[in-house]
Parts: C-alpha cells; structure tokens; sequence
C-alpha cells in the first residue's frame, strides 16, 4: 500500500522536477523531464531550485584524480571540433549565437549561425538554406549549403534528447531515395563535405532529413530508425 | 574567503570558455576535474566509463558555458549537475548489470564511503541543506542521499532497502516536500 495519494497532484508535479534532479526516475521518465525542460520555463526554474539546494550532496564525494590521458583526449576532440583557426571568426560567433540558443530564440540563433557560414562561402551558384522540423512544426535544424554545393553546415535549433542513437544526414532529391551526407550531433553545429557524387544533386528541390540511427549510422545505406526532422531546400 | 576567490575565479575562466578560450577550459578542467571524475565514478562505478563521460561533460561545459548564469547558480553547482546528468543518463543507456548493495537503513548510512560522509554531515552542520536533512527521518535522509550520490531509481533503492516500491516513492516524495519547506524557510 501506498499513501502517495495524500501528496496533492498540483505537488506531485512539482515533485517531478526534484525527482529529475534527484535521479530517482527511470530512463522514460528521465527522458520526458528531459524535454520539458527544454520548453517548460517554470519546470525548468523548479529544477534550477533544487540543482542549487541539493548541489551540497557532492560535497561528500571524494575527489579522484583522472588519468592525464583524459585531458589530452579532451584537448585533442575540442581541437577537432573547432573549424580550424582559419574560421574562427565563425567559430566565434557560432559561439557568441549558442549563448541564445534557448527557447525560442533557438532557431534565430540557428539561423545566424547558418548565415555566418554562407556568408563565408565565395559565390557562385546561390547558397541553399533549410529548416529542419519535426511532423510537430518544432523546427529542429537549420541547414546552410554553401554556394558550391560542396560542403554543408548544420546548426541544432532546439534541445533534442540524450537519445544514444546516432543522427543521420540524408539528402533526399526529387524522385529519388535518400543518400546519406554523414552523422552529425545533436548538441553542436557539424560541417559536412558533400559527397562528390551527390555535388550536383543538392539543389533547390532536394530535401534534407534526419534520421535516428544506430552508433555509426544505418547499416543498410537508407534510414532504418525514426525521421526526427526534414526540410526542402530554397535558394537563397 | 578561499571558497570565494575559487567561485569568482571560476566565474571568470567559465565567461572566458564561453568565449572559445580554450586556456580557459584548462583552467576549469584543473580547478574541478578530479570533483567531476569523483562525481561520475561514484555513479557509474566504473573509471572507464566515468573517463568517457567526463569528456562528454566538459565538451558540454566547452558548448554551454555560455548558458552559465553566475546570478543562478553557483558555478561548482552547475559543473556538479553537468558531471551527475551526464553519467545518470549513461547509467540509463547501460541499465541492468550495474552494482546493487543492500542499504541496511537501521544502521545509519552506512555508505560505501562512511569517511566521506562524516565529513559532509560536518561540513553541512552549519549549512541549511544539512540542517533540514537532519529534520527528516533518517530512512528518509538516508534514501534521498543514496539517490544523489549514486544515481538510484526509485526501483532500485527499494531493492537495495528492502521495501515496496510504494514505500520507496512515499519515503522519497515527502521526504522532498519536507526539504523544500525547509529550504525555502
């Protein structure tokens, strides 16, 4: 028997966030305060409450000393990570965007960024830019392929789960399958080099689309997981 | 006096981050890297794996650090839920197969760590979140604590406890509900 039933709903539901913060709750749970946390501001402030008053709890954990090898590792992923020293105008200012990329002004940001990296590109033929949105209408991703049609960049516009799955690029032609353009992440902007073969086929009325898929992506060459978001391009 | 030359050092180094500094993401890493690995390995129980999410954790401070608000939060606090998401969430990807010791609650808390614990419940005597534990009951200090520490669900601290689940969440949830009426005092 359980006496949970005198805890008043309207408190049961601010007990979710404790809860979160806690780490009592299951994977499903977990997952969906996850994604309220990313468009519910209240349940958000409710977590920010609890992160600071039980944040003492860590006092009683001992500090343990990583191996050296961890920041070497560490250093070595960031320097990947940044665009090259030649972009780091870009690289700053997909920096300075990301401070934004909360709530709605996620997408904005996003687009910015996008922007920043067309406006980078030497012209050509006119760059393409694509808004990658879940059957919900939440704009997931904002894509930018540069005037050549040889390289892309794709920013994340919203908070998208902890999911361990892979992410997959695809560029979906008109009439044609889906051809994959590589991984990307959820958590940072990626920029992907077309495939050679695939240069001429990214055009106005292409579409992009992003599938979940296992840890290196689709073992079969087409989406096997869920589409997470898709977009059609437009010139510029 | 220490403790806040630390904080608004750390304040700075974090605005720098923000920034793409990345001698200022070295200096956050040294200040608080062997907190954060002792934060995940206690977690996850495992150094290899905590050594895998650590890295994640600070590419993830290296991302957000500018999201970092020091008027909200203090900034060990916010690298501390950063290092606990990170390896609850890895905690969940793997479940099953993870280390469940019993929790005898009759014998006060007795934790994988008892030093360290005497050593909070020292530090927190003075502090409000010590005090209000110390007003719950000590089933339910002891629960709340296990789930922090440890990442615990709800399912597995009943086990480790040795009650219903329902006991479990009732433990917990008003347990909680204590704790914020106290800390808001």
């Amino acid at each position: 028997m359980t006496d949970d039933r005198t805890i008043i709903p309207e408190e049961g539901d601010k007990l979710v966030a404790a809860e979160y913060v806690l780490g009592v709750l299951g994977a499903a749970d977990r997952r969906q305060a996850q994604q309220r946390l990313a468009h519910d501001q209240a349940f958000a402030n409710e977590v920010a409450f609890w992160e600071e008053r039980l944040g003492g709890l860590a006092d009683a954990v001992a500090p343990v000393a990583p191996p050296d090898r961890a920041w070497t590792r560490l250093a070595r992923a960031i320097r990947l990570r940044d665009p090259s020293t030649a972009r780091e105008s870009l690289w700053q200012s997909l920096a300075f965007w990301r401070s934004f990329a909360i709530g709605s002004a996620a997408l904005a940001a996003a687009s910015i960024g996008a922007l920043t990296f067309i406006a980078i590109s030497p012209v050509s033929r006119p760059p393409l830019l694509a808004t990658l949105g879940a059957s919900s209408g939440q704009p997931n991703f904002v894509a930018a392929v540069n005037a050549g049609g040889t390289s892309l960049m794709i920013v994340p516009a919203a908070l998208l789960t902890s999911d361990q799955r892979a992410m997959e690029l695809w560029l979906i032609p008109a009439g044609d399958k889906p051809h994959s353009l590589g991984l990307i992440e959820p958590g940072r902007p990626v920029r992907l080099d077309v495939p050679r073969d695939l240069v001429a086929r990214i055009t106005a009325d292409a579409a992009l689309a992003v599938s979940m898929e296992p840890p290196g992506g689709s073992p079969t060459g087409q989406p096997t997981g869920p589409v997470i978001a898709s977009g059609k391009l437009t010139s510029l | 006096m220490e403790v806040e030359t630390n904080r608004s050092q750390l304040v700075a180094a974090l605005a720098r981050v923000a920034g793409g500094d990345r001698a200022a993401l070295k200096i956050v890493y040294q200040d608080t890297s062997a907190k954060l690995f002792g934060v995940c390995v206690r977690i996850l129980n495992d150094k290899s794996e905590a050594e895998d999410v650590l890295q994640e954790v600070y590419l993830t401070v290296w991302r957000k650090a500018a999201s970092f608000d020091p008027a909200r939060a203090s900034p060990i606090t916010w690298l501390v839920a950063i290092a606990r998401n990170r390896s609850i969430d890895r905690l969940r990807a793997v479940a099953g197969g993870r280390r469940m010791d019993p929790i005898d609650a009759a014998e006060e808390v007795r934790d994988p760590a008892p030093a360290a614990v005497e050593l909070v419940e020292a530090a927190q005597q003075s502090s409000r979140l010590g005090l209000c534990l110390e007003q719950l009951e000590s089933r339910q200090s002891v629960a709340i604590r296990s789930a922090f520490l440890e990442g615990n669900t709800y399912e597995e601290l009943a086990e480790r406890m040795k009650v219903p689940l329902g006991t479990m969440k009732s433990w917990i949830r008003r347990g909680l509900l204590k704790l914020r009426d106290c800390l808001e005092r």
